[in-house]
């Protein structure tokens, strides 16, 4: 009764503090003992229903839909789509502390929902309003939440304990969420295909290159994150820290003339 | 006293100028080891229809060679299982590890389409190693970040880990690497990568 009473802002800001708050608690305790992956074999099993219904069903679809449609309608659905979820980048550039970005995401907003002819040509992108890639998982990571334990969700794919939170969020700031069935299932059915037809050149080489699918896909997932997380220019330390640890007290080369 | 002074600044100065000469003449051979690799991409992709697989191949197996660490790179991509190895199981996968990387550039650099490649920046890194950062320009799409980690081995230099916008080979094959040596032994992997080598072309141990 008092949610109805509230506006839908007010709404969207006190899910966001809930998630926040139970996101920080959770992730606490799942990586307690530094496992990014605590919950694999579950997630090895949703991963394993996913790959094979995509591989039966979506990945065809897909191939057959990027096959036929010209690029240039491709890219207007792309365009479309993406415009639809804007709202949560708007958002999340503000929420992060990026009032120029967030400015900047909101102008193109609108400029492409209306000279873009409601989002179909990318406007923005030709007048110096670049697209951003912000999210409520990178908000919360920008917050100072650890990611917490890989999460391999049946349908949606590779996620984490903090970004899962991003679900909502996204969802609560698309405006498809609020259309009719008549309207929704259509237009959820082409995002979904255009999506995994997107996506059909990152799983050919993921076909090709890994020898352990699920791990490629975790890892992948895990790196690409951080690498938005920080808009990408992410630590360095970590490139050359592996070879720290592998080689203790050297660069390593003189472990390596063992092996010559 | 004051002229000792002034020797000392004096000394002090020429081993500040001779250490930036020597810190911008290291960084030149770690961009030109680069760069080089870039250009040697740049041309099995224009010749990528002539060369065909084996062509691309042949031509760029002494190009890794000579600029790659790959002993290096396969002693960290196995982590806590290298020890476990012997020597003869060592070399056996350095050089399984070498046709692996070989193949896989072979294979994916097999077009071109006006693809350029400019180095954007330099950082200095723990113990001498340095970050080259990389650009790949390409029509109409977004350009892709290549930092290429380097180090130094008796004087030259060798990269030892890509990260393709922000993604790193090297630690994401020692994740699935290790998963696979961990749970069916380092056979399997052995296994497996030739699979992946011969999927793609590639030849087979010449050991």
């Amino acid at each position: 009764m008092i949610l109805t009473r509230l506006t839908p802002i007010t709404k969207i800001s006190l899910v966001l503090i809930f998630i926040a708050l139970t996101t920080g608690c959770a992730t606490t305790q799942t990586t307690a003992n530094g496992d990014p992956d605590p919950l694999e074999p579950g997630n090895r099993v949703f991963y394993s229903i996913n790959d094979t219904l995509d591989k039966a069903l979506l990945q065809p679809i897909a191939e057959t839909y990027a096959e036929y449609t010209p690029d240039l309608v491709r890219t207007a659905i792309t365009n479309f789509f993406d415009n639809l979820s804007y709202l949560n980048v708007v958002l999340n550039s503000f929420l992060q502390g990026k009032f120029d970005q967030g400015l900047s995401d909101a102008t193109r907003l609108v400029f492409n929902t209306t000279i873009g002819l409601g989002g179909l040509v990318d406007v923005g992108s030709h007048i110096d309003l670049p697209a951003h890639n912000e999210d409520f998982g990178q908000t919360l990571a920008v917050w100072g939440v650890d990611q917490g334990s890989y999460l391999y969700i049946p349908v949606q794919g590779p996620n984490t304990t903090r970004d899962v939170t991003d679900l909502a969020t996204s969802a609560l700031t698309n405006p498809i969420t609020y259309a009719a069935g008549a309207i929704l299932f259509p237009l959820a059915a082409i995002n979904i295909i255009n999506k995994r037809a997107n996506l059909l050149e990152a799983t050919r080489i993921r076909d090709e290159a890994a020898v352990d699918p699920y791990v490629f896909t975790r890892e992948a997932h895990l790196q690409r994150r951080e690498y938005l997380i920080h808009d990408g220019n992410p630590p360095t330390t970590g490139y050359d820290d592996i070879f720290d640890a592998e080689n203790g007290n050297g660069s390593g080369q003189s472990d390596v003339l063992r092996i010559e | 006293m004051k002229s000792r002074r002034r020797y000392i600044q004096y000394i002090a100065g020429i081993i500040l100028i001779a250490c930036s000469f020597t810190s911008v003449a290291d960084e030149n051979g770690a961009v030109a080891v680069v760069e080089n690799f870039h250009s040697s991409l740049l041309n099995i992709m224009k010749n990528a229809d002539s060369l065909q697989f084996q062509g691309r191949y042949d031509t760029l197996a002494p190009v890794l060679e000579s600029t790659f660490d790959t002993p290096l790179i396969a002693q960290v991509i196995l982590s806590r299982y290298w020890s476990d190895l012997n020597e003869e199981q060592q070399d056996q996968f350095v050089d399984l590890f070498n046709r692996l990387s070989i193949s896989t550039y072979a294979y994916r650099f097999d077009s071109y389409s006006g693809e350029s490649f400019k180095t954007t920046g330099i950082e200095e890194l723990k113990r001498g190693r340095l970050l080259i950062k990389t650009e790949m320009a390409r029509q109409n799409e977004k350009p892709v970040k290549f930092d290429y980690l380097v180090h130094q081995n008796d004087g030259n230099w060798y990269i030892i880990s890509v990260i393709a916008d922000g993604i790193n080979d090297i630690s994401l094959k020692r994740a699935e690497y290790v998963a696979i040596v961990s749970d069916k032994g380092f056979d399997n992997l052995v296994i497996e990568i030739e699979n992946k080598i011969r999927e793609m072309g590639g030849p087979s141990t010449n050991i």
